[in-house]
């Protein structure tokens, strides 16, 4: 299997206490992967420690199969990143930023840097000091400054941050180009599960430090349950009447008042309009599709198995 | 790695610096230090100017301050990079940490010694034309004291580039403490001012400053991998 990011039993103490324990990640070429958990579950830290700005306590960090320690950081050339929220030189230009970005990295393609920014829809702003940027722009400059060398892996901590729902948008569909055309693998972490939903392949879930699950957002799709729940002015009436009437028998009654119905051969439709005929009163009737944020929570509160 | 590329991560270091904060301190510091041994000789202690071998140990003394330079640029080579988090920025570039730290001491170096030889031989040519003016000195000025000052010069900013980096290690990487490190450099260049007070020989002090700023700078490299981490 051709594995962009590999770690190994990797772990980080802080201060004699352990925030990351042995992390077995595994993020395939060309795949979106998305890292969940709630603050301080230890996505951050991971990330940090997989762009070389924090050193594991123990375990080992392979990027595209090479070793990355203290020491040995060249791969480091094929990863952009931002962590936690993008950091420039404020009193400098985005410019000077960016060239400096590219230097570091012996880059030296300064038609690169104007299409970064076009990507991102920052135009104009070369001759800008980046104190006077919002926090969106920063942010549009952090993902311009990250992609300019058109690395192999983008690992993007929170990247629709301070964001409006347009920009949000946009990068959410220049993730997806950069994926397709370029063939860029992505980490991400997100706290807005519906933004994660839509775009990556496989996530991780992370509580306490570990990786409790890993799994393709087409596995979570496949598993998924849905059903129609209905509440009406009389349950058992209402009941009695979708057996012998609509033939259904895949329902249950839940906290006395609340029908659960899980044969979706019969539509929303079809139900109110028999129950309306025979008198019933519909309190409320809704289609429920299981979610990621649904599988999420059952994880973290029903405690998924640690990877 | 070659010098090509020390260079050049020299010049980077360079960029990111508040490049016209920097100029003006330079500025500011070495207009003080044009007329400060006249103002010495003329108002505080006109044995100074007895003869070119006190005057020579009184410019040595003034161009001590040069280490308060040293403190300032240990502040926004080291210290605001940390607080401003941009440190973490370089952290994610291919080169170890150790190389980059390289680069940084190796700019303060050269701007601290810089700035001391230019102010050395401001201050020489300064008080030359103030003598001139104003009759200040009784002896002459001969090559055999140029030849010393030259050499004391060149001497002494060794020195002083090695004792402003007496607050690096535990004030600019470990506690990243901008006030401590200022006053770290403040006591490290009066403290042979006064030590004669405690009959101790200032040369020694001198020593002993020359020596904790080398190890200072060692354990920065030494440890940059491990300390300084978050």
């Amino acid at each position: 299997m051709d594995y962009v990011v590999r770690t190994n039993r990797l772990a980080k103490k802080v201060k004699g206490h352990e925030i990351v324990s042995n992390i077995n990640l595994r993020i395939k070429k060309g795949e979106i992967y998305g890292f969940l958990g709630q603050n301080g579950a230890g996505k951050t830290t991971i990330m940090k420690m997989l762009t070389g700005i924090t050193l594991p306590s123990s375990g080992e960090i392979e990027l595209f199969g090479q070793r990355l320690t203290a020491k040995l950081k060249n791969t480091l050339k094929r990863v952009g990143s931002i962590i936690e929220y993008p950091i420039f030189f404020e009193h400098l230009k985005a410019l000077e930023n960016l060239k400096i970005h590219c230097e570091y990295l012996g880059f030296y393609d300064e038609h690169a840097i104007k299409e970064a920014l076009d990507m991102v829809h920052l135009k104009g702003v070369e001759d800008k000091l980046v104190k006077d940027f919002s926090l969106g722009m920063k942010q549009r400059l952090g993902i311009a400054r990250a992609m300019i060398t058109k690395p192999e892996l983008l690992i993007l901590d929170e990247p629709t941050n301070g964001l409006d729902p347009i920009g949000i948008k946009d990068i959410r569909d220049l993730i997806r180009m950069l994926n397709k055309e370029y063939g860029i693998t992505f980490l991400l972490s997100s706290h807005i599960l519906g933004e994660m939903e839509q775009i990556v392949d496989r996530i991780g879930v992370m509580n306490h430090g570990r990786l409790l699950n890993e799994v393709t957002m087409a596995e979570i799709r496949k598993q998924r349950t849905d059903y129609i729940e209905l509440v009406t002015t009389d349950v058992q009436k209402t009941v009695y009447l979708l057996e012998n009437e609509l033939q259904i028998s895949n329902m249950k009654i839940i906290q006395g008042n609340t029908i659960r119905i899980y044969d979706l051969s019969i539509s929303q439709i079809d139900i109110s309009k028999m129950l309306a005929l025979h008198d019933i009163g519909i309190e409320e009737i809704l289609k429920h599709t299981s979610s990621l944020e649904d599988y999420y929570y059952e994880q973290i509160h029903g405690g998924g198995n640690v990877v | 790695m070659g010098v090509a590329t020390l260079f050049k991560l020299m010049g980077l270091e360079w960029r990111k610096l508040k490049q016209s904060m920097i100029m003006i301190e330079l500025a500011i510091y070495l207009l003080v230090m044009l007329f400060l041994p006249t103002f010495f000789v003329k108002t505080v202690n006109p044995d100074f100017g007895k003869s070119f071998d006190s005057f020579f140990v009184l410019m040595q003394s003034i161009q001590m301050g040069w280490v308060l330079f040293g403190a300032s640029l240990i502040n926004q080579v080291f210290i605001e990079e940390y607080k401003n988090k941009t440190i973490f920025l370089s952290f994610t570039y291919p080169l170890s940490r150790q190389k980059l730290f390289l680069a940084k001491v190796l700019l303060i170096s050269l701007l601290v010694i810089l700035a001391t030889i230019v102010s050395f031989l401001l201050s020489g040519i300064a008080t030359y034309v103030l003598d001139g003016m104003f009759s200040i000195f009784t002896w002459q000025l001969t090559s055999s004291d140029i030849t010393t000052y030259l050499g004391g010069m060149i001497v002494r900013s060794v020195i002083i580039t090695l004792i402003s980096f007496i607050p690096l290690f535990t004030f600019g990487i470990l506690e990243k403490a901008v006030v401590p490190a200022v006053i770290c450099s403040i006591a490290s260049m009066q403290l042979p001012n006064f030590s004669p007070m405690f009959n101790i020989d200032p040369n020694h002090v001198i020593a002993v400053l020359c020596i904790l700023g080398a190890l200072s700078l060692t354990l920065s490299l030494m440890t940059a991998e491990r300390v300084g981490d978050i």
